[in-house]
């Protein structure tokens, strides 16, 4: 298997890019390599996707500046979908992408065996928490596995420790009341069948599912207040707990710990707002790998309305 | 003639345990797969799952050992004493939500047979595929999916799909427990908390918190269905009762036990005492999960008015969308 990046490389900056704009804005802050969505296969939706003819755009662009374009087709396609899905990965190896994420053992196997020499990685959909998920990826032919930002440096060095694999940390993200990948809330009160006849196959999407159909969409049931019953009675209404988390200044730990690659959420972000995370991200990643102490960043971020964690 | 037929459900703790009239089931699933923290939970205690395997065996049932939808490294070293105390306490098999658990057992274990719950989120025969390559024998699909499409993946991997016919569905699954937000407000502790009476509600949505777990409001109930499931291969159907009572599993046992003789011996229709006693333990009402390509709060019913009494007829100009008593006993 060819890697995707040099070991020599590490840390690699992976950003976000929703955009050609977004694409430009994330290599001019710096980032080393950016991942995109390609429309019709991302679990983002159709916002944050690029076409065909923009992701070849991106490619080249990135390529011209020496960094790497990661494609994320990471729903799960259905039986009629997933033809044309693995048709699309020989499209984008023919394009010169430097790599996909999946988010299905299925789809990470088949693409294995189909196409040896790809770098693939387990998305952070795929619900990897501990080591004995990272070596089972790994088994599966994964490249790399996207660990959470809410594992603790031990954690990370755990997983680090694994032999054969890269540890990519997403330590920008959303932190949501429900582990990535293990929630359908929003398909239990919503789900839309819309024709895929965009893609040129029978079937449908499944507007509603997050890890289904071309396009996963999350109504984020969680956003809203619920009200809170307890024994037939209206205690109090609140919402579900999320935080926005940023770990930007134990980046120090976080890297000794041995990960490879700094991962950041957000193909949403506008190019305004996604060249100054990068950017700070770029000097913080810098700074480590000069021996200097990591800059202190102040992070603006959701009040977090959980308590503490009792596991 | 029903001897090939599973009926089974789900116990967290010793005390549960005890105080459930197993009669109905055929196995049980013994542990939390939510939370280490849940009151004595069979994972964390050798010794209770030790006891808990030799009590359901003595029954005559089959015991299978949960483990946990989404465990970190820390939960690992007590999973894996867990694991070996299951199997020299001849469980009869391992549920398995997360998949290194399962590297760990096909590792350690590669002749324990493997169910793989609903959690390991088992989408398409693919995966499938590759899950019965490190020895799953039994597969509970991703609640997503329609029984159109368990049925393909059942032909495709040839493996048997477990089905919750009735209980709440498994929603998701957190890192966190929001309840302990209000332990002093209520003046109920961990880990009494997470066993009161607790939903969410927003209209006419409802969920069931449980802590670290969310279910969903209404009851997933396929007993009209059951004809239609027994006839498409089906052998393995689950009464989700965790967050339940011991009347409960043994009230809705009964009632499937009762109606999977009936659909067996092609005996049509339905006693309408089945639905009073699930309508006595629907806190909200009842639904049909996913089943039909639907959203999962849905309830698309088959038996004809005449013999529904309780329900109301799928119209024919409708979505066939039939809710059965919404019991609300929520006060505003």
């Amino acid at each position: 298997m060819r890697p995707s990046f040099r070991q020599a490389e590490y840390p690699v900056l992976l950003a976000p890019a929703g955009s050609p704009a977004a694409a430009v804005a994330a290599l001019e802050a710096g980032a080393d390599a950016i991942y995109v969505g390609l429309k019709g296969w991302s679990r983002g939706g159709a916002k944050g996707e690029l076409t065909a003819g923009e992701l070849r755009e991106v490619v080249a662009a990135s390529h011209a500046e020496g960094r790497q374009v990661r494609v994320a087709i990471n729903t799960i396609p259905r039986g009629v979908e997933r033809r044309r899905l693995v048709q699309s990965v020989a499209d984008l190896i023919g394009w010169a992408v430097d790599g996909v994420i999946v988010n299905d053992p299925g789809i990470l196997a088949e693409l294995r065996a189909r196409y040896p020499t790809l770098p693939i990685a387990a998305s952070i959909g795929c619900s990897a928490m501990n080591e004995a998920d990272v070596a089972f990826y790994r088994d599966l032919g994964a490249e790399s596995v996207v660990l959470p930002g809410t594992l603790s440096p031990e954690e990370l060095r755990a997983a680090a420790e694994t032999p054969g694999v890269l540890i990519e940390a997403m330590i920008h993200m959303v932190e949501e009341f429900i582990v990535l990948g293990k929630c359908w809330m929003p398909s239990f009160f919503r789900l839309n069948p819309i024709p895929l006849a965009d893609l040129g196959v029978e079937g449908n999407r499944l507007i509603g599912s997050m890890k289904r159909g071309g396009a996963g969409v999350c109504f984020k049931v969680c956003e809203r207040p619920w009200d809170l019953y307890l024994s037939g009675r209206r205690v109090v209404q609140r919402l579900l707990p999320s935080r926005q988390l940023s770990r930007i200044n134990e980046l120090s730990d976080i890297l000794d710990a041995g990960v490879g690659v700094i991962k950041l959420q957000g193909r949403s972000l506008s190019p305004r707002l996604l060249g100054p995370l990068v950017r700070r991200y770029r000097m913080a990643i810098d700074a480590w790998r000069d021996g200097r102490a990591c800059l202190a960043f102040d992070e603006a971020s959701l009040d977090p309305s959980w308590t503490v964690s009792r596991r | 003639m029903t001897s090939h037929l599973e009926l089974n459900t789900t116990i967290s703790n010793l005390r549960d345990l005890h105080a459930s009239d197993l009669s109905p089931y055929d196995a049980i699933y013994l542990g939390n797969i939510t939370c280490r923290l849940y009151e004595a939970n069979l994972l964390e205690r050798v010794d209770d799952l030790r006891e808990a395997i030799a009590t359901v065996k003595g029954q005559g049932l089959k015991a299978y050992v949960s483990t946990y939808a989404a465990p970190r490294n820390d939960f690992l070293p007590k999973l894996r004493k867990a694991l070996a105390a299951a199997v020299e306490a001849g469980a009869d098999a391992v549920e398995v939500h997360n998949l290194g658990v399962l590297k760990i057992i096909d590792e350690a274990y590669p002749r324990l047979p493997v169910h793989i719950g609903g959690f390991a989120n088992v989408y398409t025969d693919a995966g499938a595929e590759v899950l019965k390559r490190f020895g799953a024998v039994r597969i509970t699909p991703n609640y997503e999916l329609s029984l159109d499409e368990i049925n393909q993946i059942q032909r495709q991997v040839a493996l048997p799909m477990e089905l919750l016919v009735h209980g709440k569905m498994p929603l998701g699954i957190s890192d966190y427990c929001f309840l302990l937000e209000y332990e002093e407000a209520w003046g109920v502790k961990c880990p009494d908390l997470c066993q009161q009476d607790l939903f969410l509600k927003q209209g006419d949505w409802a969920m069931k918190s449980i802590g670290k777990g969310i279910l969903s409001g209404k009851d997933v109930c396929m007993l009209e269905h059951l004809p239609r499931l027994i006839a498409d291969g089906h052998t393995c159907f689950r009464i989700e009762a965790v967050s339940e009572s011991p009347a409960y599993r043994l009230e809705v046992g009964q009632v499937y036990r009762e109606a999977i003789g009936h659909a067996c011996a092609s005996v049509g229709g339905s006693d309408g005492r089945w639905r009073e006693a699930l309508n006595a333990h629907a806190r909200v009402g009842l639904c049909n999960g996913f089943y039909f390509g639907r959203s999962g709060m849905e309830y698309l019913g088959v038996e004809s008015e005449a013999t529904t009494s309780g329900m109301s007829r799928p119209g024919a100009d409708s979505a066939h969308t039939l809710h059965i008593r919404q019991k609300e006993q929520f006060d505003d």
